[in-house]
């Protein structure tokens, strides 16, 4: 039984003196998980797994159980598994207080999936911002291997070998998907692949890899160790657990905080426990779910909003990577996307030109209206572009590019028809 | 910082096993230990050997990926994150502060080779906005007089290892 509101992912992160010690790991229950997997049945393990229901932490919310699964009956071998820590959406730094505070846990987490999937080698896949981080991760690696945990033979089972490898990022958003990322370790360009074949089957060097977030590996040893009944109880029905939520932007306590999913959105965003309300002396105006690559909520529309999955996606938002970007009534929408834009125009990796091109183009008609020279017939431009960049694109990037997008012009449209020029007449079609 | 001569970067790469799979924390080793912060083509090439790839991987590699440079770069490279959480807490505050205390332009290098400022995507220190990043050191939450006090400090040789 766990309590609901006690940290469960943050308790060693808050509590743990040197984060990198195996033995001071174990006084917080380190590798009791590990140990439950060991003498389980591997479907019950599976079971307990699905029962947990733990949705993707890295943001596509997809029941890791279900995945599992799939690997498992992934014909081929070797099997790899793969730590996505290329934390790179903005609003996001979870992924950070876990690698660097409680690394050993994500060690476990992998440790479990090479027990279960019969794998020999891990990579854990580390954002080139986090070159400090990479080097307290070689220690907890270097003292896991030490202690027995790593390695040959581990806990005294036969053929039970595994090792991680740290590899580093340089700066690439896209290397954040999952097939960008293991094209990146296998010392390609990191762009994605063109899917499927699912990763499960054919993945780093084309053999059955499983890819997940730094969060859902650190939330594998918790299952495990407690039951997946128990886990799903610190969550909702559909989906459970306890999230990690970056708040940040014009918001009183910017921060990290541990909050179980089915929590109301107004509790996360101005009890003093969690936000606090706004930091600045104005009104909150919208939300920013999930990073840059989510969609936007208008503070005022919240009011009965759940924060977990069915709740957000009720109101059209998602969890994403768990990143909340508050900001307050003095940011235009227009002066926002535009940003978001940019970003989006800096990280395209080019591969396919519906993002490529297209990450340009609404960049373009977003500074438009901006600079108020937009003209009749823009905002359907602009709408067509998007349905263009979403539905053409390879990858998730290109596929999510709009999300923001779409709820800024839904929620402000008269932000958008003020950036109209006054003076510009209707453009004509020209028939061919 | 002196330049590493020819055995130090064959460390590095041993220290990586000569292992292609991490051509990124060999580079970004290489690159933070150089004088100028940036991979020169006789690293390039050395890399490329003791890696066994061709050379225009590496200079694929070093192209694609934006920590990654090809250029020398000054002292010190201020990176002020861009991104919608810094960029709308402060973050146009520390452009502007920059480019009056600097005097010059966004990427452009001050006339002594000292100071170039740019604009990055999220550093992941969205919770200490506005923030500069100056190699593997974040300084967060700033204000006009603090970034001018890290210019003078920077200036007066405070930061040894940056």
């Amino acid at each position: 039984m766990l309590e609901r509101n006690q940290p469960v992912l943050l308790e060693r992160v808050y509590n743990m003196t040197n984060a990198v010690d195996v033995e001071e790991y174990k006084k917080f229950k380190g590798f009791e998980g590990l140990a439950n997997a060991i003498s389980m049945d591997n479907e019950a393990i599976l079971d307990e797994l699905d029962i947990a229901h733990l949705r993707g932490r890295g943001g596509a919310a997809y029941p890791l159980g279900k995945k599992w699964r799939h690997m498992y009956h992934s014909k081929g071998t070797p099997k790899y598994i793969v730590c996505n820590a290329d934390e790179g959406e903005p609003g996001t730094f979870k992924d950070k207080a876990l690698l660097e505070k409680d690394p050993l846990s994500v060690i476990e987490g992998m440790l479990i999936a090479g027990y279960l999937f019969k794998a020999q080698t891990g990579y854990i896949y580390m954002r080139g911002e986090y070159r400090q981080i990479q080097k307290i991760f070689q220690q907890a690696i270097d003292n896991a291997t030490k202690a027995g945990y790593l390695g040959e033979n581990i806990l005294g089972i036969q053929g039970f070998n595994f090792k991680i490898l740290v590899i580093s990022g340089a700066g690439a958003y896209v290397c954040g998907e999952n097939s960008a990322l293991l094209n990146s370790i296998e010392g390609k360009t990191g762009r994605p692949r063109v899917k499927p074949p699912h990763l499960a089957d054919v993945g780093l060097y084309l053999k059955p890899t499983l890819v997940n977030n730094v969060e859902s590996y650190a939330g594998i040893p918790v299952i495990l160790r407690e039951g997946g009944q128990a886990f799903l109880d610190l969550g909702s029905e559909d989906g459970g657990g306890t999230k990690l939520v970056c708040l940040s932007g014009h918001i009183k306590n910017r921060g990290l905080f541990e909050v179980n999913l089915g929590t109301p959105l107004y509790e996360l965003i101005f009890s003093e426990k969690y936000g606090g309300g706004s930091s600045t002396s104005n009104p909150l105006k919208f939300i920013h779910f999930g990073g840059q690559s989510g969609p936007i909520g208008a503070v005022d529309e919240l009011e009965d909003c759940i924060y977990s999955y069915e709740g957000l996606w009720d109101k059209g938002l998602s969890v994403g990577s768990g990143a909340v970007v508050v900001m307050d009534n003095q940011v235009s929408m227009i002066d926002y996307l535009v940003n978001v834009a940019e970003f989006f125009v800096h990280e395209s990796c080019g591969k396919c030109t519906p993002c490529r091109l297209g990450t340009t183009r609404l960049m373009e008609l977003l500074k438009k209206f901006q600079e108020k020279r937009a003209q009749i017939g823009d905002i359907e431009r602009l709408e067509k572009m998007m349905t263009h960049v979403t539905h053409l694109s390879a990858c998730g990037l290109g596929q999510s590019v709009a999300n923001s997008m779409k709820s800024g012009l839904k929620l402000y449209p008269e932000e958008f028809l003020a950036g109209i020029g006054k003076e510009v007449r209707k453009l004509e079609e020209v028939s061919w | 910082m002196a330049s590493l001569n020819l055995a130090e970067k064959e460390a590095i790469i041993l220290e990586h096993e000569s292992d292609p799979q991490r051509i990124l924390n060999i580079l970004l080793e290489l690159q933070f230990r150089s004088e100028e912060g940036y991979i020169d083509e006789e690293t390039a090439k050395l890399v490329a050997d003791r890696l066994h790839l061709s050379e225009a991987r590496v200079y694929e590699i070093l192209t694609y990926y934006a920590i990654l440079k090809t250029k020398p770069q000054p002292t010190y490279v201020l990176k002020v994150c861009n991104s919608s959480p810094c960029h709308f807490s402060g973050g146009t505050m520390v452009m502007e502060v920059l480019e009056n205390t600097l005097g010059v332009p966004v990427d452009e290098p001050t006339e002594d080779g000292m100071f170039m400022y740019n604009k990055i995507p999220c550093v992941g220190a969205c919770d200490s906005s506005p923030v500069i990043k100056i190699k593997d050191t974040v300084f967060g939450n700033l204000t006009e007089e603090s970034i001018i006090q890290l210019l003078d400090d920077l200036r007066a040789g405070h930061y040894e290892n940056l």
